[in-house]
């Protein structure tokens, strides 16, 4: 029982930290309409940047400035969103796809900064002792996964209250016309630009957040957290959510994180050794299969508004 | 410093080069940016090591074509396997991509074909497994060609078919009737359904091109390099760049910026070393996108 | 004389409920010169394009030599001998001259295209001589001229033209108007919506005015020109037109 709510609580800070992904990506998507498939690097973007302004110092690496959880946390959403801005900079006034074609390459380069890049991440071993909170009673489990759920939720729960601020005011509103009427945009040029800059940039620094959230709550970093499956496994998220609602960001993700640990808990039980590979291969197959049977037939989610996006 | 790195650089020029041409096309017809290109050479690629196993197994193991590290089988395979890769890409398109085509916005196409990548390249782990396979496990020995240039016969040889087949690929674009329909169609779709050209003839034949010539390429790696189900998505960059700094549309474009692409990772590889080469092509995106978005021969977007 | 084009109570419009034809009926006699007259917004493009295929199609019907064509897929239009040349974009600017023509003959049998691309040329002088330029750095005018004789080249039964006058210079819809006049001469039947009234109605045979999506008067060109109260409702003043 005891390891059950542990276990609870472990399970929703996980799903959580992905709907404050989510939450980006549903500023940037489905308010702006920005299209952004290399999420998996602005996350990484947060967690390394906030893991290098917190961790004690070591010998063999740059970094490791000791500073305070919340100061990495301001420092992941700054470079993060820094990142997006310069990628929303470069293709925005471009077509669509291009925004689309370079947020990919972000989440390449940053996967080989990462895997490279040793004196400042720590190549593939990535980057450890990155301080937790709470981490005096860790040997509490029920009581350190209750109060970093707490933590957890109280981030969410702040951003999801913020975006829902943001898009209700004249600047969400600006978005919103901007995204329905496309030549509108492009007749606004510079100035539509610009907005649309500023909710990719703040997207990319909510999801820089969540970088930084996790990798304190894991207090453990490494390159294959930040694999392109990650990148359809929040768009998988704000789908079955629904694109354009905040709370339907939240609770899709908690559902797809629910049916993707159970589906591996499932194969993990049922599949012989040899076989677990390719059962976890099938795993990404229905979710990319998932994404394609809502893309043609319930564009608009399971938690969405009514009124489609499509 | 070695001038290797020219033949190597031209090698896997061509390949990105062969695959841009699909990624230009779709994106100058179909007007939108196929994720799911690199899925579709991974495809290729495993579909003719399926039928030179095949082939193996009824006909026997057959000779070497000269010095080379294949024989027949892998040439009728590599028919087999651009067919096969064909009907594969005008199955998505079915399935998927013309259904969401007809309600237009763009852009969920391409996050379809993002998911349908995700998909196909999962699903050749589930049938592969992620370990590399080969067409064949001869080694080939490099012969000296001067300026301390080493080449293997293989290499020779898929330079030629690659020159062949961007040539082919030229004529047919200028020539053929339905060559000129497909530029028309990328220059005013609108007017190319009054002057009688059947829409759908036009993507077929973009969906048939594209995928054999990726399987082309698939094949490329394969027998130079190795198969793996990643392979298309480690391409995938690449093939964009090559496709955005040629052009949107241009098939030389796609080519000759293949080749710089290829060089300049080859060049990186050399000067600053192997583990920064997948940077090359995003470096090169920025530059492009930044400077000259319209590409080398790229015309101002409409 | 034959009824050549029979377009009956046409309706259509690009989105359901929202008509932009409303139950026009116009037709064209073999040999003629049919003009749309009408103020902006009556819907004159909007019904060529419908006979198109180009404009969804709601009602009514077309009948082509006593066919019904009514929403035929716009691709097989040229096929049933109906050519169509949009008033804007109405060539491809970066295939050659001979290739815009060779594009258009695609429907034809293959051996007799480049014969039947030569014949053009002999009709448009203009055009032969720079059939290896990209369509795209033509003058208007010749622009104007390679998109007419990319519809002809199939040997269509009706050609429909919507404002071939549009952002010419006046000399150059003199030359235009007066290759029409020729290209009837040989035979054909146009159909002609346009803005420049004079112009139109000086080839001419017959003429209709559009109103509110359907027709609102009908007449030979002659007249129509004349009638004092068509000229004051619906020409614009005279003295500007």
């Amino acid at each position: 029982m005891i390891d059950l709510l542990s276990y609870g609580a472990f399970f929703l800070s996980t799903a959580l930290i992905f709907g404050i992904i989510t939450l980006g990506l549903n500023l940037q998507w489905g308010l702006t309409g920005l299209f952004n498939v290399g999420i998996a690097g602005f996350f990484a973007i947060g967690a390394y940047a906030s893991a290098i302004l917190t961790t004690p110092e070591v010998a063999d690496r740059i970094g490791g400035f000791g500073l305070p959880i919340a100061v990495g946390w301001l420092g992941a959403m700054a470079l993060a969103g820094l990142a997006a801005a310069i990628t929303g900079i470069a293709t925005l006034r471009l077509k669509a796809d291009y925004l689309a074609i370079t947020t990919f390459g972000v989440a390449v380069v940053v996967q080989l900064v990462m895997l490279n890049a040793e004196a400042l991440t720590g190549g593939p071993f990535g980057v450890a002792f990155i301080p937790r909170p709470f981490a005096g009673v860790q040997d509490q489990p029920v009581l350190f996964n209750a109060l970093n759920l707490m933590v957890v939720a109280g981030v969410t729960l702040a951003i999801y209250l913020a975006l829902e601020h943001l898009s209700r005011s004249p600047w969400g509103r600006v978005l919103r016309a901007l995204r329905e009427d496309e030549r509108a945009a492009i007749s606004l040029g510079k100035s539509a630009r610009s907005y649309r800059v500023q909710a990719f940039a703040a997207g990319g620094a909510v999801m820089g957040l969540a970088g930084a959230v996790q990798a304190h709550f894991i207090g453990f970093i490494a390159p294959d957290n930040y694999l392109p499956t990650l990148t359809f496994q929040v768009w998988a998220m704000l789908m079955v959510g629904g694109s354009g609602s905040n709370r339907g960001a939240v609770l899709g993700s908690i559902v797809v994180w629910a049916i993707w640990v159970g589906s591996g808990a499932a194969t993990a039980a049922l599949v012989p050794g040899d076989w677990q590979a390719r059962a976890a291969a099938l795993q990404i197959v229905a979710i990319g299969v998932m994404l394609c049977l809502i893309l043609l037939w319930r564009p608009q989610g399971f938690f969405g508004p009514r009124r489609g996006r499509m | 410093m070695s001038l290797q790195f020219i033949l190597d650089g031209l090698i896997n020029g061509s390949m990105i080069g062969l695959g841009a041409i699909g990624v230009t096309l779709t994106y100058a017809i179909l007007r939108f940016s196929n994720f799911a290109h690199g899925d579709l050479m991974a495809w290729g690629a495993y579909a003719t090591l399926a039928l030179v196993s095949g082939i193996a197994a009824l006909a026997g193991a057959a000779a070497p074509i000269g010095a080379l590290s294949f024989g027949w089988p892998m040439i009728v395979a590599a028919l087999g396997g651009m067919a096969l890769t064909g009907l594969l890409a005008l199955a998505l398109d079915w399935l998927l991509f013309a259904r969401l085509r007809d309600r237009g916005q763009a852009i969920i196409i391409v996050m379809a074909s993002f998911g349908a990548s995700m998909a196909l390249r999962s699903l050749l782990e589930f049938l592969f497994t992620s370990s590399p396979v080969y067409y064949s496990r001869a080694i080939q020995m490099a012969m000296p060609v001067g300026l301390g240039i080493r080449v293997t016969p293989d290499q020779i040889a898929l330079l030629v078919v690659t020159l062949a087949l961007v040539l082919g690929m030229h004529l047919f674009m200028t020539r053929s009737q339905t060559g000129r329909e497909m530029r028309a169609y990328s220059q005013n779709p609108a007017l190319a359904r009054v002057v009688g050209i059947d829409v759908a003839r036009i993507v077929r034949a973009t969906w048939l091109i594209g995928a054999a010539l990726a399987c082309a390429a698939g094949i490329m790696v394969g027998i130079l390099v190795q198969i793996r189900p990643l392979m298309g998505l480690d391409m995938l960059l690449p093939m964009f760049a090559a496709a955005i700094l040629g052009g949107i549309g241009s098939i030389p474009g796609a080519v000759l910026a293949g080749l710089i692409i290829g060089l300049s990772e080859a060049a990186t590889v050399q000067l600053i070393g192997a583990e920064w080469r997948a940077a090359v092509a995003f470096a090169i995106l920025m530059a492009v996108l930044f400077i000259r978005p319209m590409g080398l021969f790229g015309v101002a977007e409409r | 004389m034959t009824r050549i084009l029979d377009v009956q109570e046409l309706v259509a419009g690009y989105e359901p409920g929202l008509s932009i034809v409303k139950g026009a009926s116009i037709h064209a006699d073999e040999g003629e010169i049919v003009v749309i007259l009408g103020p902006n917004g009556a819907g004159k493009s909007s019904l060529i394009k419908a006979i198109a295929g180009l404009v969804p199609v709601t009602g009514g019907q077309v009948l082509l030599d006593g066919v019904p064509i009514t929403a035929t897929p716009a691709h097989l239009m040229v096929r049933r001998g109906l050519a169509f040349v949009p008033q804007t974009e109405n060539i491809f600017p970066l295939l050659t001259v001979q290739e815009n023509l060779a594009v258009a003959g695609g429907i034809l049998p293959r051996a007799t295209v480049p014969a039947r691309i030569d014949e053009m040329f002999g009709m448009f002088p203009d055009l032969a001589r720079q059939r290896r330029l990209l369509a795209g750095s033509l003058s208007g005018g010749q622009r104007q001229m390679l998109a007419v004789a990319r519809a002809l080249i199939v040997h269509p039964r009706v050609l429909m033209l919507d404002e071939p006058s549009a952002g010419l210079s006046p000399k150059f819809v003199e030359m235009v108007f007066a290759r029409l006049g020729e290209i009837r001469r040989a035979g054909l039947t146009i159909v002609l919506v346009e803005q420049n009234a004079r112009a139109a109605l000086a080839i001419g045979d017959r003429a209709y005015v559009l109103a509110e999506g359907r027709e609102a008067h009908e007449g030979p060109a002659a007249t129509l020109w004349n009638d004092p109260v068509i000229a004051e409702l619906y020409l614009g003043h005279r003295k500007a037109s």
